[in-house]
């Protein structure tokens, strides 16, 4: 099976910034791919390089194995949700979602038509005539999103689209993101900042560092096995341990990751430390322990006892919990 | 699930053409520049330069020709005192009417951008839009009217039995006329109205950036209104000051119409280059004289840019 | 403390100065009622409308300029409009070489005076031997005419989102069905705020056209007409009928440019 999108040695510089240095990364058909990053990580260039509003300066990139180095945006068949939605002010919604149709010249009543199922789909349907200014946020999110997915894009993609929800709507949407990918078996690719969105929606992901890529993975594996500092920093609440804390806990002296669901606390251990916060979590207490220069967080679950602050106590894990990585 | 290509045919000329801009910027951007610049450049740097060329020629006393030589003489006669004394005059009045513009536009502008709210923030903004854009000549016009000397302010003057003042005024040595439409105050008086709005602009632009925190801990550190007004109003407004004086005395430097209507005709450079281009013929002299208010105005966008102007623009 | 009323002393001094600015103006459409056609007298000693008729019929030199002044200011605004769109369009672009020296370019006509535009005019018609006519009036007003509505340009495409195009290109738009349906409709009020004010300001315009339409009586604008009237007045109150004509046809446009770019920044600042 050929890849949805693939990227070889890719390529974005802008003067003396390297926004996008030197990607690889192949995206499955059907899959739902996420860019993970904070900002200025290069996530967003790279979407920008698939949809062609970026050109790169090295490398290339495929879509379903053509080279579009030489195909300009209009003629790609891919769409974009864009993060502010960029719906056009002057149009209705209908024919904001009609205007894919409109400018390869389908017809009024069939473009009508298309527009109007796809607006069931995001059950906007009674919403046609309202221009975008009357839109909620949400509204506009899933107008932008029908405008898109009218034109049978190959792949979709989704700049931050649900960035400027309030957090409950952002919960709704991403169930009714993932459900609609699978339904349409559509490649979406998602960049976001939000590190549960990403581990919770996608099929896979990459996270991003200064214009490269530090993981490429599903998600069970960059939680479970960051590759590096940055990514168990980034993506997880796990725990950083540096080489010399590795060591005492038994490990060899390196960087390594342990996550506080993996731990418990014991009265006796290769090290102790002193309690210096407790937060209640309802399915279990968070508690953090200062051991020399770090804090080192466990997770006590619901109904075991917790130890007050200022106490010392000591933590155990299964070996096999303790995650090496490499240094950057 | 759809079977479509992930590459769109181009589907035309206009397809093709997009592309093309898309894979090199800069044909779209000499496509939209070409023509703007072609004409920018040819009819109006192209005229500045015939102008800076005629200025160069001079004139032939006794046949009253053109000669197409290279020469200084013409711009020598310029430090003649008759015409010395223009451009003395000119550039006197122009620094008076920036003066007087920078006094009256600071109440307006300041009361507009520190105190004035929703619909009146409007109107204030409108009152002083309509007089900048409305037309020049009426606003000159109704300035004949109202200084001529049966107009309404020596009607005004009579009734409140203060004629003597405007007497007294007209008989200052300088200043002398027979109304006041006849003398240079009347010139001054029309310059300051004409041109106010162009200082009343940049400056509340200028006063608007002042945030209030910074004038509430001027007081909170025990200034008074006077020493607030002094020490930190009105330092930063100074930016959109010389913003609107670059308008103020640019505009005066170069107006022929209202020295021409109102006043003593007294000759200012813009009337002595409307005259010597036309009845006088001597197109060299008047170029150089055009020339003068360039380089006045060169000189003080130098000045203007060092003192950070125009970022109040 | 500060307080959010202003003293009573500034709040007298500002809406002064703004009476200042717009009382004299009044006086023009009352001196258009007056019965003294020879002096400028106040309190005029009688009211009466006939000068309006005597302005309709029985002044024919009145109309050729009127008709002059509207040719070419709608000429010189249709130039304006498609060059200065054109020097927006390209200038919302991202950086390129030369454009500090562009937008300094195109202020240049009105931050010079008039007269200095005026004679360079007169002077490349001289160097070139140029005869005075219709276009060379226009080829003046046009080049100070494009800033204007460059200005206007400008400003609402900084306000529009960029988003937009690129929504319309990634929705497989090419250049022009992306000028035509997005760019033109959402630029449509600025552009027409900025055609009126370039009107506006071709019409009433006095100091450049002095310089480009030479001597002949068939080169007279309506403005230079009226200066004509100011310098050799005979029945004042007919030029008072003319200047409200002339004060309402700026007037109106500037209204109308203020209402369409509100919430702009359009018609601020930058004057002729």
């Amino acid at each position: 099976m050929t890849a949805a999108v693939e990227f070889q040695n890719v390529s974005r510089h802008f003067g003396t910034v390297r926004a996008v240095d030197g990607v690889d990364l192949t995206i499955a058909e059907g899959s739902f791919f996420a860019m993970l990053g904070p900002s200025g990580s290069g996530k967003t260039t790279c979407l920008r390089l698939i949809s062609g509003f970026e050109k790169p300066t090295g490398g290339t990139i495929r879509i379903f194995g053509e080279d579009v180095s030489s195909t300009p945006p209009h003629l790609r068949n891919v769409n974009t949700v864009f993060q502010d939605y960029a719906l056009f002010p002057h149009l209705n919604v209908r024919d904001n979602v009609a205007y894919g149709l409109m400018v390869k010249g389908m017809g009024r009543a069939a473009r009508y038509a298309k527009a109007e199922e796809m607006l069931a789909l995001v059950h906007l349907d009674a919403y046609g005539d309202r221009k975008p200014a009357q839109l909620s946020g949400g509204q506009r999110q899933r107008v932008a999103l029908a405008r898109a997915l009218v034109n049978e894009p190959r792949v979709l993609l989704l700049d931050e689209p649900l960035g400027a929800l309030d957090l409950k709507l952002r919960e709704a949407m991403q169930d009714e993101l993932k459900a609609l990918q699978k339904r349409l078996g559509l490649t979406f690719v998602f960049v976001t900042h939000d590190q549960h969105e990403a581990l919770s929606m996608a099929d896979s992901l990459a996270v991003f560092n200064e214009g490269r890529i530090a993981q490429i993975g599903t998600p069970q594996d960059i939680y479970d096995r960051p590759a590096t500092r940055f990514v168990a920093d980034f993506v997880g609440s796990s725990n950083v341990l540096p080489p010399d804390l590795t060591r005492a806990m038994g490990g060899p002296p390196e960087w390594a990751s342990l996550r506080p669901e993996a731990t418990r606390l014991a009265p006796t251990g290769p090290v102790r430390g002193t309690v210096t916060a407790l937060r209640y979590l309802g399915s279990g207490t968070r508690v953090v322990i200062s051991m020399g220069e770090t804090d080192v967080a466990a997770l006590v679950p619901a109904g075991q006892p917790v130890p007050d602050e200022g106490e010392t106590t000591a933590i155990a894990f299964d070996q096999a919990a303790l995650h090496l990585m490499g240094p950057a | 699930m759809t079977t479509a290509s992930a590459i769109l045919p181009a589907r035309g000329l206009a397809d093709h053409l997009t592309a093309v801009f898309w894979r090199h910027p800069r044909v779209l951007l000499a496509l939209l520049l070409t023509p703007p610049l072609l004409w920018l450049g040819v009819v109006y740097l192209g005229s500045l330069a015939a102008l800076l060329l005629q200025s160069f020629y001079s004139i032939d006393e006794f046949s009253g020709v053109v000669k197409e030589e290279f020469t200084l003489k013409t711009y020598g006669e310029l430090l003649r005192p008759s015409n010395f004394d223009i451009l003395v005059r000119t550039v006197t009045m122009a620094a008076l009417v920036t003066l007087a513009c920078a006094i009256l536009a600071f109440p307006i502008a300041y009361y507009a951008a520190r105190y004035a709210k929703g619909h009146w923030k409007a109107a204030f903004y409108l009152g002083v839009m309509l007089p900048l854009w409305s037309s020049y000549l009426v606003k000159v016009y109704a300035w004949k009217l109202i200084l001529a000397k049966e107009g309404i302010l020596g009607w005004a003057a009579e009734r409140t039995h203060t004629s003597w003042i405007i007497d007294g005024l007209l008989s200052i040595p300088g200043l002398e006329g027979s109304s006041l439409s006849t003398s240079p105050i009347g010139t001054f008086a029309v310059f300051v109205y004409i041109w106010l709005p162009y200082m009343i602009l940049p400056m509340q632009a200028a006063l608007e950036r002042v945030p209030n925190s910074m004038l509430e801990a001027s007081a909170d550190l025990g200034a008074t209104r006077a020493q607030t007004l002094r020490t930190v109003i009105l330092p930063l407004a100074l930016p959109g000051v010389i913003a609107g004086s670059i308008f103020t005395f640019s505009l005066t430097l170069g107006d022929y119409i209202i020295p021409q209507i109102i006043g003593n005709s007294a000759n200012f450079i813009g009337m002595a280059v409307y005259q010597l281009q036309g009845t006088a013929g001597n197109i060299p002299l008047a170029a150089a004289f055009a020339v003068v208010p360039i380089a006045i105005m060169l000189i003080y966008l130098a000045i203007a840019r060092r003192m950070g102007a125009f970022d109040a623009l | 403390m500060l307080s959010d009323r202003s003293p009573f002393s500034l709040r007298a001094a500002a809406v002064g100065g703004l009476l200042f600015l717009h009382l004299p103006i009044l006086l023009i459409f009352l001196y258009a009622f007056t019965t003294e056609e020879r002096s400028f007298q106040f309190p005029p000693p009688g009211l009466t409308t006939q000068w309006f008729g005597v302005a309709w019929n029985d002044r024919p030199d009145i109309w050729p300029p009127l008709w002059l002044s509207l040719k070419v200011a709608t000429i010189a605004t249709a130039i304006a409009l498609v060059l200065g769109t054109l020097v927006a369009a390209a200038m919302t672009r991202t950086a390129f070489f030369g454009r500090e020296q562009i937008s300094l370019l195109i202020l240049l006509p009105i931050a010079l005076p008039g007269v200095i535009t005026g004679m360079a005019l007169r002077s490349a018609f001289g160097v070139m031997d140029i005869p005075f006519s219709v276009w060379t009036i226009v080829l003046g007003h046009a080049t100070f005419c494009i800033v204007i509505v460059y200005n206007n340009a400008v400003a609402r495409l900084r306000r529009l989102s960029g988003g937009i195009m690129e929504a319309s290109a990634d929705l497989g738009a090419n250049a022009f069905q992306t000028f035509r349906h997005v760019l033109l409709p959402n630029m449509g009020s600025a552009l027409l705020a900025g055609g009126m004010l370039a009107f506006a300001l071709s019409f009433d315009e006095v100091i450049v056209t002095i310089f480009t339409a030479g001597s002949g009586a068939e080169a007279k604008t309506l403005p230079i007409w009226m200066l004509d009237e100011l310098i050799r007045p005979r029945q004042r109150p007919v030029t008072n009928v003319v200047a409200i004509v002339v004060f309402a046809a700026t007037f109106l446009p500037i209204l109308a440019a203020y209402y369409l770019t509100r919430g702009g920044s359009e018609t601020a600042g930058m004057g002729k």
